[in-house]
């Protein structure tokens, strides 16, 4: 795509600024920085890419895959706020989802260890973990309010605190596969995910691109499930006080 | 001899628009043995608060609590309910059936179910008819509040705690569980604390008041003094 034909795109922008007028929406300096900063973003990384996959440096791969790894988690801690430590939590499971992820589709040589396949899979990958977190997080807490009286009456029961919110966490894990669930169900009837199309549009074989979408909606729905089922995990004890006490989770 | 439960100057806070205030203070008590407690006083004194402090779902703001001796902070808090089983007003069934929520204890402590056990605090408290396969979620509140209790007495605590348990019977019902908890504490030796507000209640059950007004234990006696205080008081207490 040319510079030109790519300035042109700013027509959307345009009506969408239009619009905002019109129906007094008062978007208009919103939908500007972010026209600017998805702009600026996107070439940057464009940029950034085009200089790792030319060096083929295993270490700017880490770094990047690191960098990901973090904005991920701190934008899914969000959903917890008031939960202390989360940030590291979610950090630690969604690391040990892309290395399980990364290590056996290199091993098992589905994908070629270069930066082109890294780095975009794992994006993906990352990207939609952190849905995964973040809506088992959101969940968490709801099930966490309005299921007080049957935690409580487990704890009353002497229960300790893995039994007394087994039932919730488990609820809260499905609650955040939905998405990949649903997405697997209806992928190519509803939508034609973005990684198909884009290799579509940039030449490949359209049964070549199929074959590379069906391995990531495998790969999303095991790290959906990987990260959640680690952060239930690492997170339910920041429920309870030490002594054993249901938080007050504000 | 070493009380089985002490209080000692406690004192909780709670929050009270928008800012903290004192709910009680300065709750002294002891308990020497498993006793029949009635726990009176208006609404809003702090009564199931209280109780939940002592299931260790809530903690004091200041003050200590010691069962047999053992500070509350030092004994292991599945231990402590386990001896001291609270039984919320709110009776909350546990996803499953009947069955599943009479085996819950067992199943928490990998204990083998008294199903014997079971069946006779199911027909004491009147619910022998029902089939323990349905769902807990379809029963009365009535139904669901004995449930529970029976749920809580298959733990074999040593105090039970029981926040307005009743308060959802009919007659005949209320009549059933008390005469079950005055025979298990004849038999077994299963204290209790019952927050009611109920004076005739208090009456049957208990040989001891607690009654709660202006923010502290205003009275600790026995039921027969706590009555014939009332009998002869110009301003008898209205709960």
């Amino acid at each position: 795509m040319s510079l030109l034909a790519l300035s042109f795109t700013l027509l959307f922008v345009i009506i969408t600024m239009l619009v905002s007028v019109w129906q007094k929406l008062d978007l208009e300096k919103d939908i500007a920085i972010g026209t600017v900063r998805a702009a600026i973003q996107l070439l940057a990384v464009g940029y950034v890419l085009q200089f790792v996959f030319q060096s083929e440096n295993i270490l700017f791969i880490i770094i990047i895959i690191c960098v990901m790894i973090v904005v991920a988690a701190f934008n899914a801690a969000k959903r917890a706020k008031g939960m202390e430590g989360v940030i590291w939590r979610i950090i630690l499971s969604i690391a040990t989802m892309e290395i399980l992820m990364m290590g056996l589709l290199l091993s098992l040589q589905i994908i070629d260890a270069t930066p082109q396949y890294i780095i975009p899979l794992s994006g993906m990958t990352i990207g939609n973990a952190m849905v995964a977190c973040g809506l088992f997080l959101t969940q968490l807490k709801r099930e966490t309010e309005s299921s007080k009286g049957e935690i409580e009456t487990l704890l009353s029961l002497g229960a300790t605190s893995r039994q007394a919110v087994q039932d919730v966490l488990k609820r809260s894990v499905k609650f955040s596969m939905i998405p990949t669930i649903d997405a697997m169900k209806t992928v190519g009837l509803v939508q034609l995910p973005g990684m198909m199309t884009g290799m579509i549009i940039a030449g490949a074989d359209p049964v070549e691109a199929v074959r590379y979408q069906i391995l990531i909606i495998f790969v999303f729905t095991s790290s959906s499930a990987i990260t959640s089922m680690m952060l239930s995990v690492l997170c339910y004890k920041k429920l309870f006080t030490k002594d054993l006490q249901l938080k007050d989770w504000r | 001899m070493t009380p089985l439960v002490e209080l000692k100057q406690l004192m909780k806070k709670h929050w009270d628009a928008q800012k903290k205030s004192e709910l009680f203070s300065d709750v002294t008590t002891t308990i020497e043995q498993p006793e029949r407690i009635a726990l009176l006083g208006k609404s809003g004194q702090g009564k199931s608060t209280l109780l939940r402090i002592l299931a260790k779902l809530e903690s004091v703001d200041s003050g200590t609590i010691y069962f047999n001796g053992q500070l509350m902070s030092e004994v292991d808090s599945r231990i402590w309910r386990m001896n001291i089983c609270y039984v919320a007003q709110q009776a909350t069934m546990l996803p499953g059936t009947i069955l599943d929520n009479l085996m819950i204890s067992s199943k928490i402590h990998n204990r083998t179910f008294e199903e014997s056990y079971a069946r006779q605090l199911i027909k004491a408290v009147g619910l022998d008819h029902l089939d323990w396969g349905k769902h807990a979620g379809d029963l009365s509140g009535g139904e669901k509040q004995r449930i529970a209790l029976v749920r809580s007495l298959l733990l074999r605590p040593k105090i039970l705690l029981l926040d307005e348990i009743t308060a959802s019977l009919d007659q005949q019902s209320k009549e059933l569980v008390e005469q079950l908890l005055f025979k298990l504490h004849q038999k077994e030796k299963i204290g209790f604390i019952w927050v009611t507000h109920d004076m005739e209640q208090a009456k049957n059950v208990s040989e001891r008041i607690w009654y709660m007004e202006d923010g502290t234990l205003a009275s600790d006696v026995k039921t027969s003094v706590f009555l014939d205080d009332q009998a002869s008081s110009p301003t008898q207490v209205k709960l």
